[in-house]
């Protein structure tokens, strides 16, 4: 055999061989577990936790308002849609729900011609003043809302 | 070499199958040592992602535009401040023709001011002029032939059993070519991390038993989800099949989207 050739057979003996090596070793235990990629990501990216508890989760506890709102017209409503991430609440009763989170009415009502005609919208600026005329001028609304509306009952009046 | 057996040949060659035995279980500790470094341990076991095939359908009539959904998947999955985002809502606002253009629809016009995550602020267009204007929620298409994971050059991103496609981060090295192949703008480059992030169908909500959180949170039952292969008795999926008439982005791309959307115009992309 020729010098050259001999050369080049043994180097390419040898890549082969420090690739089977390195796949031997290195090839991560869960490759091709479900297809070409390493199986244990889908374990890794399961195992964040949480932060929003969902509603069976409140329903553990607080049953007795789920059940009055699922009569009304925001029974499609999640609780932490509007009382904000609840997670951490309902591992430990003692961690209190950030009031803060607490969404306004205003979010999905206030009126936009972009929102579909089913949707009850309000002009927040005039709706409150109009149906309190008595009103100081220039309030904001927000939590003046629950003045008139029920959140839980939208169409009662207490 | 000579062909005659001598004894320095024979006991070469015992020798030599000796050794090749007693390497074989020293490879074998050396290589699960190796591999401890690349097991991870500590996740929740349980969920066989074979018997899953997740799906998420949108539909667009019910959409109010609130902006819930931006914000829960912000906070669920901590994605980063700024304008990066999972999941994230469109307003289309498609105008009134010129008169005597001789068209059919005038311009469209989109926004999406801070992903529709705070709502949208009132038009600034007149009323007068609109034809037609809707919500639209954007997430991850969940394609059939993913171009993302056709460019992967490290393949840290795939096409799951269950539907998702995923990104592994500890294999991406964050080059964004799967940002700039996704022709629905679902990809970022997560700025802490320094990977490619997307839309993961919520996979730690939903391997517990949860829903992902746009739909957990969505008020109008805008988003629909479900699991193909485990339907509920009265599936929200299969009605929303049932009941719309439905769509893909950009179906011209042959992506094959799985996310389907009901209530859409021609100008969605």
């Amino acid at each position: 055999m020729p010098p050259q050739v001999l050369r080049i057979f043994l180097l390419a003996a040898g890549i082969v061989t420090a690739y089977s090596i390195a796949r031997y070793f290195l090839t991560p235990p869960s490759f091709r577990e479900y297809g070409f990629y390493r199986g244990d990501a889908l374990t890794e990216l399961r195992a964040r936790e949480p932060v929003f508890a969902g509603r069976k989760a409140c329903e553990e506890c607080h049953s007795d308002e789920v059940q009055k709102l699922a009569k009304f017209e925001h029974k499609t409503l999640s609780c932490e849609g509007c009382h904000g991430p609840g997670q951490a609440h309902s591992q430990n009763p003692d961690i209190k729900i950030d009031k803060s989170n607490y969404g306004a009415c205003l979010r999905c009502h206030e009126a936009n011609d972009s929102r579909p005609k089913w949707h009850k919208q309000i002009v927040s600026r005039s709706h409150y003043t109009e149906s309190k005329p008595d009103a100081k001028p220039g309030v904001k609304s927000g939590s003046l809302c629950t003045e008139c509306h029920v959140p839980h009952a939208p169409s009662e009046v207490p | 070499m000579s062909n005659q057996l001598s004894r320095r040949s024979i006991l070469g060659k015992i020798g030599a199958t000796l050794a090749g035995v007693l390497a074989a279980p020293v490879a074998r500790t050396a290589k699960a040592a190796v591999q401890k470094v690349l097991v991870t341990t500590g996740a929740p076991k349980g969920y066989d992602p074979t018997r899953h095939k997740w799906v998420m359908a949108i539909d667009a009539n019910r959409c109010i535009g609130c902006g819930l959904c931006a914000e829960a998947c912000k906070k669920e999955n901590h994605v980063p401040e700024g304008a990066f985002f999972r999941t994230w809502i469109e307003r289309y606002v498609i105008t009134k023709p010129k008169p005597e253009s001789g068209e059919t629809r005038g311009e469209t016009l989109v926004d999406c001011p801070d992903g529709g995550m705070h709502g949208f602020p009132a038009l600034s267009i007149p009323k007068e002029e609109i034809q037609h204007s809707f919500f639209v929620p954007k997430l991850c298409n969940l394609c059939h032939h993913s171009p993302c994971v056709q460019v992967c050059p490290v393949g840290a991103t795939f096409d799951t059993p269950d539907g998702a496609v995923l990104i592994d981060p500890k294999y991406c090295i964050g080059c964004g070519f799967c940002i700039q192949a996704c022709p629905y703008g679902c990809r970022f480059l997560n700025p802490v991390t320094k990977t490619a992030e997307k839309c993961t169908l919520c996979y730690h909500r939903i391997t517990r038993g949860l829903k992902p959180a746009c739909v957990e949170i969505c008020p109008t039952q805008s988003r629909v989800f479900g699991d193909l292969k485990n339907p509920a008795p009265d599936d929200p999926l299969e009605k929303f099949y049932q009941n719309n008439r439905v769509q893909a982005l950009k179906p011209h791309l042959g992506t094959e989207p799985r996310v389907l959307y009901a209530g859409i115009d021609k100008e969605v992309r």
